[in-house]
């Protein structure tokens, strides 16, 4: 069984186990986007403009949100579940790439559905194309999932890993997020759209690289 | 040695400075099936995963079907390998069915034959189910039909009767008889040594993680 | 792994050197000329820049120390790692901390999003307490050497880019006119910042070996039976 297909039967049982369990649909979707609406009640709308917070306020979201869905529970692997992968001959890098894979996926649905009500609580001003959001909002994903899956590896089993783990992600998050909000406000700025995209594109391959190096140590770590 | 199925030299194994197994030097030859006896905390579960590949010796050396421990080669002979613990490890929001499909895939094996495995398990009413709606009995159950659909050369049994009814046990002798039958080999380990000696060649006992008669 | 009661010299005769050295960086610190714009509020940046400088240092020793780990496996590669990231940590706080304090008389203000090198600095702080947090949480050597090493190279390849978003955020913001690197210096200031530079790195070195021959927890090479913890109950009181 070959790299690509493996990694799509990976991703395939965590997208199915997600139908079933419901954690992203049911739980930290409805959740993002309570947050999307607190904001504004907590916000001097007389002295602050809310047109100016939608986009801070959106990738904030979707960083916070993005990092629960990678690290979601019913996506976290038992040491029996694993051991079974290892001695199926899983190669490690696939099951990675299968597991930020579909992370990546339901990381778009949250922010596919969070995008719109943005804009509807704090109509900011001129909308990027669609074309240039979405391919932000995958390429952030992407990297995000990749991101949130690694720093899910180094702390698993451990106690302290529901805070652990984002306190990880956050800080190395930051090209993503600026790389995204840049490419999405050059439009009504006049700025450069291809820096930011490129630096979208490097993190992403930056992440890749990292996961392929440190995929097989990290399976050592399993049993 | 030659071609023993298992063949370990004074392996030892030492995780944060507590020694677990000490100077394992053990030989399974084709066909045979070998029992490991011993009391809770005697390092049976380590000395499986470290034939099962999975872990490393510390010191010694050994070779599993012809692969040398500790060596990249070693992960080469790990789909020849079934082993089975207490957990079944089944995906709990998956039906038994999309379980040992999952398997199967992964392990090149048609869906087909995962489905009549689960039958001869006597599984096939219930394959529909959720693994969490299903007792561990059950689930149990299931671990085994995996072991019977990869059908594994070398098969690693960790308390294996533990928590299976009667109606079970010809499920293990099918594997074992398997395994004897191809020329592969068994190494089956409980707390219980009355429980091994019907099943296996040769019993060893195994305390505080040394090997003795 | 070296011996850690042989060669009982290295620390007192480190911890020597470097508080000379120190001793020079302040003497030079304190009697260079003051700056034309900032008059003496620029010998801040004597502590600030080296301090700067031992930061990315220690991060790059860390990652060296995990590397190292993944590829050879041995603990003194981990202790290495360890060592140099709480230094790192130590003098990123510093750097923090004496940044602050010159921005406020020569910027008007103690934090000044302005300055990309102070975000990506706090944003550096960060990751490395949260290496120091993973360390803490994973109880087992094996597993904290190897997951702090998969996370130290991770660092290490996402900071860069770190600091390069940031400068892009920048972008669009003005820049200072008086920025640490863009001083006019008198050539007593380039004594005094090139002795310190010098200084810190001793003191550093110093410390990283101090840390380093600390006996830490031993792990692979331990000769404790597993049964050994646990004796024979003895429930007759002494007199």
């Amino acid at each position: 069984m070959n790299f690509w297909s493996q990694a799509l039967v990976i991703a395939r049982r965590d997208l199915r186990i997600e139908a079933r369990a419901g954690e992203v649909t049911g739980v930290i979707l409805p959740f993002a986007a309570i947050a999307v609406f607190v904001v504004p009640l907590a916000t001097d709308t007389l002295t602050v403009r809310l047109a100016d917070l939608g986009w801070p306020v959106y990738w904030l979201v979707s960083l916070l949100f993005g990092m629960s869905v990678a690290l979601r529970n019913s996506a976290t692997e038992s040491p029996t579940q694993r051991r079974h992968l290892l001695l199926l001959g899983v190669d490690p890098v696939a099951r990675f790439a299968g597991r930020a894979g579909a992370a990546a996926v339901l990381m778009i649905a949250v922010m596919s559905v969070t995008a719109p009500l943005m804009v509807l609580f704090y109509d900011p001003d001129g909308l990027p194309p669609i074309a240039l959001w979405a391919g932000v909002v995958v390429l952030f994903s992407t990297g995000l999932a990749m991101l949130a899956t690694l720093a899910g590896d180094v702390t698993v089993g451990l106690r302290a890993r529901s805070m652990l783990a984002p306190l990880l992600v956050a800080p190395l998050a930051v090209p993503l997020v600026v790389g995204s909000a840049r490419a999405v406000e050059s439009v009504g700025r006049g700025t450069s759209t291809l820096g930011p995209l490129m630096l979208l594109v490097i993190a992403d391959l930056g992440l890749a690289i990292s996961a392929i190096v440190t995929a097989q140590p990290l399976e050592e770590a399993t049993t | 040695m030659g071609d023993a199925v298992v063949d370990l030299q004074e392996v030892g194994y030492v995780v944060a400075g507590v020694t677990v197994l000490t100077s394992i030097t053990l030989q399974l030859e084709p066909g045979e099936v070998l029992g490991v006896a011993g009391p809770n905390g005697a390092g049976k579960t380590t000395l499986l995963s470290v034939v099962a590949t999975l872990l490393a010796p510390t010191t010694g050396s050994g070779t599993v079907l012809g692969a040398t421990l500790g060596t990249p080669g070693a992960k080469a002979v790990r789909p020849r390998i079934g082993l089975s613990g207490h957990d079944p490890g089944l995906y709990a929001d998956l039906t038994l069915s999309e379980n040992i499909r999952l398997w199967a895939r992964l392990a090149g094996v048609p869906e087909r034959a995962a489905d009549d495995t689960l039958a001869r398990v006597g599984l096939a009413g219930a394959a529909d189910r959720r693994a969490e709606r299903c007792s561990n009995g059950m689930q149990r159950r299931v671990d085994l039909a995996r072991l019977l659909m990869l059908e594994p050369s070398l098969l690693l049994l960790d308390e294996a009767q533990a928590g299976l009814d009667n109606s079970s046990e010809p499920i293990i002798d099918a594997l074992i008889d398997r395994c004897r039958a191809t020329g592969g080999g068994a190494i089956l380990v409980s707390h219980d040594a009355s429980r091994l000696a019907t099943r296996t060649d040769r019993v060893e006992t195994l305390v505080d993680g040394a090997l003795g008669r | 792994m070296t011996s850690d009661t042989t060669r009982s010299w290295v620390n007192p005769v480190m911890g020597a050197v470097s508080v000379l050295a120190i001793g020079a960086g302040l003497w030079t610190a304190f009697t260079s000329a003051p700056d034309s714009e900032q008059g003496n509020f620029v010998r801040i940046l004597y502590i600030h820049v080296p301090s700067a400088w031992l930061a990315f240092l220690a991060f790059g020793v860390t990652a060296l120390g995990s590397a190292g780990w993944l590829i050879r496996k041995k603990l003194r590669w981990d202790r290495l790692a360890e060592a140099s990231a709480e230094l790192g940590v130590l003098f990123t706080a510093i750097a923090l901390f004496t940044g602050a304090l010159w921005g406020k008389p020569v910027w008007g203000k103690y934090w000044d999003w302005g300055d990309a090198r102070m975000a990506s600095t706090a944003l550096m702080f960060f990751v490395y307490l949260g290496y120091l947090a993973l360390r803490r949480a994973t109880p087992d050597p094996t597993q904290r050497a190897r997951r702090s090493a998969v996370l130290g190279l991770v660092a290490v390849v996402q900071v860069p880019l770190v600091y390069f978003s940031v400068t892009l955020w920048r972008t669009l913001h003005q820049p200072f006119t008086i920025r640490p690197d863009g001083i006019q210096m008198d050539s007593s200031m380039v004594v005094a910042l090139l002795t310190n530079l010098a200084a810190f790195t001793i003191l550093y070195v110093a410390l990283l070996v101090a840390r380093y021959r600390l006996p830490g927890e031993v792990a692979g090479t331990a000769t404790v039976p597993a049964g050994a913890a646990v004796t024979a109950p003895n429930l007759r009181s002494e007199p």
